[in-house]
């Protein structure tokens, strides 16, 4: 269960000071997929950052499972992310040097984790996400939608309780997105995975079970799936 | 205005990043201070030598000497009454010994006296520290006077002479150059000077001159050929004043040390510049990209970035130049020590610091010319693009690989420039040096740094060629300093050789008469001496080079039967063709000096005038560490003129020293020994500077190391801050800051232990080389450094790690959001 409490976030630059973030109160369930929306800029990136440890809030608090974040030294949080979380950036981030199938390894690699039955889950990954044949190919020699793709098999390798989710199908066409979220959606519900995707597309917003409207640093509001004209309503706020 | 704000634009461009800014500023720093201290070092050394034989000289023009140990003052009335002469000055020669109180031997005590007829000559310029040059007293230099313990006033006594009172002390000078301890005094005599009068008087010898120098006006030329006239057939010769540093000391490699010093430095830092100048003009391509898009021309591109390489260059020069001057000071203190005269010098900075501060500006505009000319080829679309072009070709590594092998080859041609081919055919083969170094240490890496080990190596071949280069130039300094530390190692065992191969015998003993048979019957009844040779040496002689420069030489006389002064496989032949006609055979140094070809004529000041001889060949030979040359024995005493010979060569019997008999000699013929020198003290003498010269390079060599690793935490920051985003993406997906660290380091480590690798392997092909010349050959033998080797490795090493760790703080600290922002 994830608990978010109050949570602030300001970026100091020189003088001037950005708050991008301005209370929010969050409870996301284990094993629930909620998907974020809102317009550009209104601290979406931000907030996922920060529930994955990647930086620390100027206020509030984050629980994962009752550990807080905040409190923390560095290493741990690095550790317990390594441990609990995946992350899909929303630039994917792959590192060019490595090839496709030592980009998927590398959360396992950095706690010396890989295993010969890990290396079988690795290409069972690969062939879930369509890039069977490209396991050797160097990570930046691949299209913007492939490296979506290894940067979606690599979030899932540690099979990671917490799976967050910065636009995980900007780039892809409607098939390949559908496919994808399907597959995110399988891990969901095969390993009662907590999901958060931050997300512009109404169909893809579609697979979640909460979508939460976010707006200047605020959560605006939360609708569930359930709702009757939850697409009508998502297409106006997002107008 | 405008131009006001190009400064500063470029001040705010280049201190962006602190820790580059500085690293690189160090860089150049240190690289303009050791050429600086280097440039200073040889103008200073230049004119310490240029002083010393200056006062040697002073204003004398020419000499009149004899080849007996003395002459009659009547014989050159000639030349004190001509008018064409402005100044004389009048010696006598004099050997003594102290009387003293404590238990010194005879030996210790020798003292050579020199009896001016007027100490305050022009042609005899004494630096004097205390008293004044009364000509009534006695000339000490400070040695002596702190060795005897006597101060002006005090009176020194000379056995069965006399005594005198001291009147001056001075300065460390040639004419009166004496041993400081007593242990020197074993192997060298003291030398002061005293009144002539006086000496005259003690001695007895009241019409008697060893020489006479003078001085001339513009008369001289035809004196001086009149007088070789005059004195064709009598038993004194003429010859002109030479000065010549080179004559007596090989300083010339000292000036090549230098140079080689001051052009690695720049070398390095060269490099240091060239990666601060090329990252930053790849990072900033978008920008150039944009400026181009508005409108500006490439010039303006290229200029901004020439403003700020000068910037940087001015304030390395600012900072470096006067560290430079006092490192040269260090520098020129801690040689004169080496050479164990007590000489003083006054450092010359004038001209080295305006060629510092010349050269420290135009270097690193030099080595930033490629990265300009990129700069100014940026084009929009590629930037857009971000083409990855960071990869260079595979066929432009087989290039690489092809022409590193090919200019291998040199290290089989003997020939100096083989020495840069191969110098140049490491740094393009270190690439392939480098990972195969990296695959070695892989393993190792991994087993000590866990997967940020295996990042580390692969880390590594991304900037393949920077990071080559980077170690490269490690290991080109520890190649070129590991050469000159196994040439100086190896350089006293090959003078050795030498001097005891052509000294002639086991010692040398120098009488103020001709020796007589009984003399020699004498000597020969010792127990420790089995043979006995007479040996002739006429000194000095001056003689002219191919240019028409005056140098100043010994010529031994040499045949057949006599002792062996010179090294040749042919000797027998060489003694044959020399008995033909008047011919001779110059030594090495004083060919090379002279600058003819054999069979060329050489011109001579003989005591019979001025002639030529047909060089017939060239010999090595240790005699005795100047120029130097042979004649037959019979030609030399005709011809040449010369008649008499002073000096016995002693072999010894198995199991007898020099130093044991040394003694014995002075006391059995102390009233006409003025020298006695022992083959060891002439190898000591020899290889005294060579062994302090060893320390000296050590120093040298952790300082290039240090300058080198300057380059490897420039290069490391350049690789770290370029991946900027990477490091972000590794620390997001899990790596703590630790294993950040620690792959850093590994970076740092494989390139300096390339480099250390890299270094020890081309020093070993270099010592080869050199091993293998034939100028060199059984000089320098193929020895391996193993100390400096050693110091290298740990130096190396550790700089290194030194050097990757400020990166590593660098890498540890990056940001991950703001760094996931520039992905
Ligand atoms: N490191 C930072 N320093 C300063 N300001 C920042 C930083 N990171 C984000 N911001 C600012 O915070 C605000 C929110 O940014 P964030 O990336 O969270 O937006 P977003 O909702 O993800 O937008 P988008 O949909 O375009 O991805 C923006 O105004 C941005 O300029
Ligand atoms: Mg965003």
């Amino acid at each position: 269960m994830i608990k978010v409490k109050n949570l602030k976030k300001a970026f100091i630059q020189g003088q001037a000071r950005t708050q991008v973030l301005k209370g929010v109160d969050l409870q996301v369930e284990e094993g629930e997929f909620v998907a974020i929306m809102g317009p550009s800029g209104s601290g979406k990136s931000t907030l996922l950052q920060l529930l994955g440890g990647l930086d620390i809030p100027t206020e509030g608090d984050i629980l994962i499972n009752q550990n807080n974040l905040s409190e923390m030294t560095e290493k741990e949080r690095t550790i317990f992310r390594r441990k609990y979380i995946g992350f899909i950036f929303q630039n994917y981030q792959l590192l060019p040097t490595l090839n496709v199938e030592e980009n998927i390894a590398f959360p396992l690699h950095a706690d010396g984790s890989l295993t010969m039955e890990k290396h079988r889950f690795i290409l069972e990954l690969l062939d879930s996400v369509g890039l069977k044949e490209l396991g050797r190919k160097r990570a930046n020699l691949l299209s913007g939608g492939q490296q979506q793709r290894v940067a979606i098999a690599r979030a899932l390798v540690n099979t990671p309780s917490v799976l967050l989710a910065d636009e995980p199908t900007g780039n892809l066409d409607r098939n390949k997105a559908e496919e994808i979220l399907g597959l995110i959606s399988r891990f969901n519900r095969e390993n009662n995975q907590t999901i958060i995707m931050v997300t512009h597309d109404i169909f893809a917003a579609g697979f979640a079970d909460r979508i939460i409207l976010f707006k200047d640093g605020v959560i605006d509001q939360v609708i569930s799936r359930k709702d009757d004209d939850y697409a009508k309503y998502v297409a106006n706020f997002m107008a | 205005m405008i131009m006001l704000n190009m400064w500063r634009i470029s001040w705010l461009n280049i201190t962006q990043n602190k820790k580059r800014f500085f690293i690189s500023l160090l860089g150049i720093i240190l690289g303009i201070a050791f050429v600086t201290s280097m440039l200073i070092a040889d103008k200073t050394t230049n004119d310490v030598f240029e002083y010393y034989e200056q006062m040697y000289v002073a204003n004398a023009d020419y000499w009149v000497l004899s080849d007996e140990h003395t002459y009659s003052e009547d014989v050159v009335t000639s030349v004190l009454t001509s008018s064409a002469v402005t100044e004389t000055l009048l010696a006598l020669d004099k050997q003594a010994f102290f009387e003293l109180e404590g238990d010194q031997s005879l030996n210790q005590r020798s003292v050579r006296i020199t009896g001016v007829n007027d100490q305050n000559s022009s042609l005899l310029k004494l630096p004097v520290i205390e008293g004044s040059l009364d000509n009534e007293g006695l000339v000490i230099p400070d040695v002596v006077a702190n060795l005897l313990n006597k101060e002006v006033g005090d009176t020194i006594r000379f056995a069965d002479l006399g005594e005198a009172k001291v009147s001056a002390i001075v300065e460390y000078t040639q004419l009166l150059a004496s041993p400081s301890d007593w242990e020197g005094a074993e192997q060298k005599s003291f030398r002061i000077m005293a009144p002539l009068d006086l000496l005259r008087d003690w001695t007895g010898m009241d019409n008697e001159l060893s020489y006479v120098r003078f001085q001339t006006n513009n008369e001289g030329e035809k004196l001086f050929q009149s007088l070789q006239e005059e004195f064709r057939n009598s038993n004194v010769y003429v010859q002109p004043v030479v000065a010549d540093d080179r004559q007596s000391n090989d300083i010339g490699g000292l000036y090549t040390f230098f140079y080689l010093i001051a052009g690695l430095s720049m070398f390095i830092s060269g490099f240091i510049v060239f990666n601060m100048i090329y990252t930053s003009v790849m990072e900033r391509k978008k920008e150039f990209a944009i400026m181009k898009s508005f409108g500006y021309l490439q010039r303006s591109v290229s200029r901004l970035i020439l403003i700020e390489v000068i910037l940087l260059a001015l304030i390395g020069a600012a900072i470096g130049v006067p560290i430079g001057v006092w490192l040269g000071d260090m520098f020129m203190q801690t040689l004169l020590s080496v050479f164990e005269f007590d000489m003083v010098y006054t450092l010359n900075w004038q001209i080295p610091i305006l060629t510092a501060v010349v050269i420290g500006v135009l270097f690193p505009v030099v080595f930033s010319l490629f990265p300009i000319y990129n700069a100014g080829k940026t084009s929009v679309l590629l930037t857009l693009k971000m083409a990855d072009q960071t990869h260079s070709s595979k066929s432009r590594y087989i290039f690489r690989a092809v022409l590193g092998a090919g200019l291998l080859i040199f290290a089989f041609i003997d020939h100096p420039v083989s020495y840069l081919a191969i110098l140049a055919s490491i740094i393009l083969l270190f690439p392939f040096l480098l990972l195969g170094v990296n695959r070695i240490f892989k393993p190792i890496l991994k087993l000590f740094f866990g997967y940020s080990g295996s990042l580390a190596a692969k880390n590594l071949t991304q900037q393949l060629n920077r990071n080559a280069n980077t170690s490269a130039i490690l290991a080109v300094g520890i190649a070129v300093i590991l050469l000159l530390s196994a040439v100086i190692e190896s350089a006293p065992e090959g003078y050795e050789n030498e001097i005891r191969n052509t000294y002639g015998g086991d010692l040398r003993v120098t009488s103020e008469a001709a020796w007589s048979n009984q003399d020699k019957a004498k000597l020969l009844a010792y127990d420790s001496i089995a043979n006995v040779e007479p040996l002739t040496e006429a000194t000095p002689i001056t003689w002219e080079t191919i240019d028409g420069e005056k140098r100043q030489f010994s010529i031994f006389a040499v045949d057949k039967e006599g002792p062996i002064l010179f090294d040749r496989s042919e000797k027998e032949k060489s003694y044959n063709e020399l008995t033909k006609e008047p011919s001779i055979l110059l030594g090495e140094r004083a060919f090379d000096e002279w600058g003819g070809n054999v069979g060329e004529y050489i011109y001579i000041n003989t005591p019979s005038g001025k002639q030529q001889f047909e060089v017939l060949d060239v010999v090595k030979t240790s005699n005795y560490s100047g120029y130097v040359a042979f004649m037959d024995e019979h030609h030399l005493n005709n011809e040449f003129g010369w008649a008499n010979s002073f000096d016995m060569l002693l072999t010894l019997n198995d199991g007898y020293t020099g130093e044991q008999l040394r003694d014995q000699l002075w006391l059995d013929y102390s009233n006409h020994l003025s020298k006695v020198e022992t083959v060891e003290d002439e190898i000591k003498s020899t290889t005294s500077a060579l062994t302090g010269m060893n320390e000296l390079i050590l120093i040298m060599l952790v300082l290039i190391i240090g300058l080198a690793s300057i380059g490897t935490a420039n290069t490391l920051l350049m690789n770290t801050l370029e991946r900027t985003s990477e490091i972000g993406t590794i620390r997001a997906l899990g790596l703590t800051k630790q294993q950040v660290k620690k792959m850093i380091i590994g970076e740092g480590l494989l390139i300096g232990l390339s480099g250390v690798i890299g270094g020890i392997i081309s020093g070993m092909v270099l010592l080869y080389v050199t091993s293998q010349s034939k100028l060199l050959a059984g000089f320098i033998s193929f020895q391996i450094p193993l100390g400096n080797i050693i110091l290298a490795l740990i130096a190396g090493v550790s700089l290194s790690l030194f050097a990757s760790w400020i990166s590593s703080a660098t890498a540890s600290k990056i940001s991950i959001i703001s760094s996931l922002k520039e992905g």
